[in-house]
């Protein structure tokens, strides 16, 4: 069987700003199998309301002590059941799901841009990563208390919408600042799409490959129900991306951005 | 001794009753890690088409009280890609293959069937009148008695497959529809096919779905599709296969009791991936304690409280 299903055990459940919770699971399984980019699909309550797992994407990994984390913000009746889960409380979770990063790659510029939530996957990616590679790190949020704890790799850049944190503004302004002072052999992004369009077009401006990781609804998580289609670049139009399966990480030009 | 759970359908033997819904399993290929599908008592597939179809725009899903609106609009590859690709694989599945199809007329429907004679792996045909999701055809077929004795008989006549027939729950009298297939030549009954419903975002202050309404589906439509196989199965002669938001094996149970001879699980593979497997094993602890020799016995158990009421 190649997926850990269910019965994973609360380690830890943590505010770690505003309402960012940064959950620990004891789970074998998907400690040892996840590479960065994949998410766990999870059962946040027990009853049948709200109905569907959840997605969530691994934040990060302790190999040696099997524990996966997820960093997730409380948006809705999933959520806030899953603020609730105490240390001890076992959850239902299958996973590690989807297609991750490319991580093939040493010696080199990797640059992260992030935007809120969508930073989550990147600190597991940032972490590999920096065994191997220069880590340059651009973090976008509202405010100072949703910035993402315990990191793993160099400080990144900042860009807070109320100046809290690093520099009021948008990350992208950020990103392109220091493109414009070095050169990124790779980006990986992660965030809102408007955030998304607008490293696109860095990427292409500056001639970097880039990689995202889009966010979509999802049911099954498996290639199952096509409910998390998304559109594909190019003049196939028979079919669509399953973020559950062929992503959620694609290369930039496999998606259809306008 | 361990009970029977074996069922025969639409000329089908079964090791258990318990089948998957077309729609929530792929072509067999999304499951394949969490158990065997030769668990599964049979597999319908995906609904297929003569053409590709490239289904609805995004967003497709919207969660609602215990239940799932869905409007993919039966995206699938077409019939040619499903024979060459996806139905050779599944010729070592260790359960009956069932193929679902749709269509925009009478003759797509033909076409298809047809066409589906070329796979040795194919046992039985399902034929989706009922699909809420599609602009023509679907539900069109569906909702009308004649419309929907007019596919089945077509699609009868141009197949040596067994004919199961899927109908709508959104119709205002469901037995004569059924009694419609039935005399059509329909070899059994599936109920129900999602119900059409709609979710606004009140964030965005528009539909929740790109496709603005969706075919209903989970624990939500239980208690409608289980009226429905109750009243159905006592006035057509076929087997029924249930189905509408089954998760547990005491769901199953109860459409097995208000007349279904199978049963098929659907959104239940998404909220958890094992969910027919543990089914088939709640069937038999339930025919153990209960010390049912043959599953077969408890179909309409229900119908003896019946006082000509409903």
């Amino acid at each position: 069987m190649k997926y850990h299903v269910r019965e994973v055990r609360v380690v830890d459940n943590v505010k770690t700003g505003g309402d960012i919770y940064l959950l620990t699971l004891a789970a074998p399984a998907i400690a040892a199998a996840a590479l960065p980019g994949q998410f766990i699909h999870l059962r946040c309550g027990e009853g049948l309301d709200p109905l569907l797992r959840r997605p969530f994407s691994i934040y990060g990994v302790d190999r040696k002590n099997s524990l996966v984390q997820t960093w997730y913000q409380v948006v809705g009746k999933g959520t806030d059941l899953l603020r609730k889960a105490k240390a001890g409380k076992t959850l239902d979770v299958i996973g590690p799901l989807g297609k991750g990063f490319f991580t093939d790659i040493a010696g080199r510029n990797a640059g992260l841009v992030g935007g809120g939530m969508g930073i989550a996957p990147l600190m597991f990616l940032g972490g590999e990563l920096a065994q191997n590679n220069r880590v340059h790190s651009f973090f976008g949020v509202r405010s100072k208390a949703q910035l993402p704890p315990g990191l793993s790799f160099p400080t990144p850049l900042v860009a807070t919408e109320d100046g809290s944190a690093g520099r009021r503004g948008l990350v992208t302004d950020v990103l392109e600042q220091e493109l414009q002072r070095q050169k990124m052999d790779i980006l990986y992004a992660c965030g809102p799409r408007a955030m998304l369009q607008q490293v696109v077009k860095l990427a292409q401006k500056y001639d970097i490959p880039l990689q995202v990781s889009l966010e979509s609804a999802m049911a099954c998580g498996v290639g199952a129900c096509l409910g998390c289609a998304c559109e594909k670049s190019g003049a196939d139009g028979e079919s669509w991306l399953k973020a559950c399966q062929d992503g959620p990480v694609f290369w930039a030009a496999e998606v259809k951005w306008e | 001794m361990k009970p029977d759970l074996t069922v025969f359908l639409a000329g089908i033997k079964m090791k258990n009753p318990v089948m998957t819904a077309s729609g929530t399993y792929g072509f067999g290929d999304a499951y394949t890690d969490f158990y065997a599908l030769g668990e599964l008592g049979a597999l319908v597939v995906k609904g297929v088409t003569l053409e590709p179809r490239r289904g609805n725009p995004p967003p497709r899903l919207a969660e609602t009280p215990a239940g799932l609106l869905n409007s993919i609009g039966l995206e699938n590859p077409g019939v040619e890609a499903v024979l060459k690709h996806y139905l050779p694989g599944l010729s070592q599945a260790g359960t009956p293959v069932i193929v679902n199809i749709a269509g925009n007329s009478i003759d797509d429907y033909v076409r298809v069937a047809e066409r589906l004679h070329a796979s040795p792996v194919v046992k039985a045909l399902e034929v989706n009148i009922s699909c809420p999701n599609v602009k023509c055809g679907g539900l069109a077929f569906g909702s009308e008695p004649g419309m929907a004795s007019q596919v089945i008989g077509a699609v009868k006549r141009h197949s040596r497959l067994p004919v199961i027939a899927k109908l709508s729950p959104n119709v205002t009298d469901i037995g004569e529809i059924a009694l419609a297939v039935e005399e059509a030549g329909a070899d059994a009954i599936s109920l129900i096919n999602t119900l059409v419903g709609m979710k606004i975002d009140i964030k965005k202050r528009r539909p929740a779905l790109a496709n603005l309404v969706g075919g209903l589906s989970g624990p939500a439509v239980r208690p409608v599709a289980v009226r429905m196989v109750y009243e159905v199965s006592q006035k057509v002669k076929v087997p029924l296969i249930g189905l509408g938001g089954i998760i547990t094996a005491e769901d199953a149970l109860e459409f097995i009791m208000a007349g279904a001879s199978a049963v098929a699980v659907g959104t239940g593979n998404f909220i958890n991936p094992c969910c027919c497997r543990e089914i088939i094993a709640g069937l038999t602890a339930y025919c153990e304690t209960n010390k049912i020799a043959n599953i077969t016995a408890l179909t309409g158990a229900a119908w003896r409280y019946d006082d000509g009421s409903c």
